[in-house]
């Protein structure tokens, strides 16, 4: 049992993904958080046993059918990488008080296209750019 | 002009807000995707964080799936029936059918053997 538990995402956590989507009024019994909970983590088995053959969890999702994930998941990305490499910037200009820029290489593999960073997670349009503020 | 899915909507609000970036432990999902295939030997520091999202959308989607469900019955609970309905009558949720199936019926199983004793 300990071990089926500790496989599980946190049931706090699921039941507040769960909550945020339904009206206030709505009620969600013990019993359906917990199944929920069995679903996701076997959610992140099948993908990442896909993916493992794929090599890539975008990748993987799309081939499961679940094309809208992967679309909104390389955008959720693209968002965090720039969010991570303006903090980066912004902790390198804190330590070094020389002028040049070290542009810090953040190895995550692929290219990524030069974005302008955003701190906010929303999710562009294609074709659009963020404007930091 | 492409039009926001359903999936940029909800990831538009709220994700760097109260909870932080990241509404699910990395560390768990990590030790989730190792143990469920011994293909996997390495996890890239982005996966979790994919996953945590991905998850969040997988969840979303089947909740509300469910509510429908329980709103036909005219009911305002959500029962792990409705969760397990939602699964059998979505079609990209069928690798979850033999997980939901075989617990209603070891519960209808249950009911039935109470009613006997």
């Amino acid at each position: 049992m300990s071990d089926e538990i500790e496989l599980s995402l946190p049931i706090a956590n699921v039941g507040r993904m769960m909550k945020k989507i339904l009206p206030p009024s709505a009620k969600i019994s013990r019993e359906a958080k917990e199944r929920m909970q069995q679903c996701a983590s076997e959610f992140i088995c099948f993908v990442t046993g896909e993916a493992a053959h794929r090599y890539d969890i975008c990748w993987a999702l799309s081939s499961l059918g679940f094309d809208n994930y992967s679309e909104a998941m390389l955008r959720y990305l693209q968002n965090f990488r720039g969010f991570e490499r303006e903090r980066a910037n912004q902790n390198n200009k804190a330590n070094n008080s020389c002028s040049d820029e070290k542009d810090e290489e953040i190895s995550y593999g692929d290219d990524n296209t030069t974005s302008t960073p955003s701190f906010d997670f929303g999710i562009l349009e294609r074709g659009e750019t963020s404007t930091a503020n | 002009m492409r039009q926001p899915g359903a999936y940029s909507k909800l990831l538009s609000g709220g994700v760097s807000g109260k909870t932080g970036p990241h509404s699910l432990p990395l560390a768990r999902i990590k030790k989730i995707m190792k143990k469920s295939s011994e293909d996997v030997k390495m996890i890239s520091g982005e996966a979790p964080i994919v996953f945590s999202k991905a998850c969040e959308l997988f969840v979303e989607e089947l909740t509300k799936r469910a509510w429908l469900i329980t709103l036909q019955g005219k009911r305002r609970t959500m029962q792990k029936d409705d969760v397990a309905s939602a699964v059998i009558t979505t079609d990209i949720f069928d690798f979850l059918v033999n997980l939901v199936v075989e617990d209603r019926n070891n519960s209808t199983a249950a009911v039935a053997a109470n009613k006997l004793g």
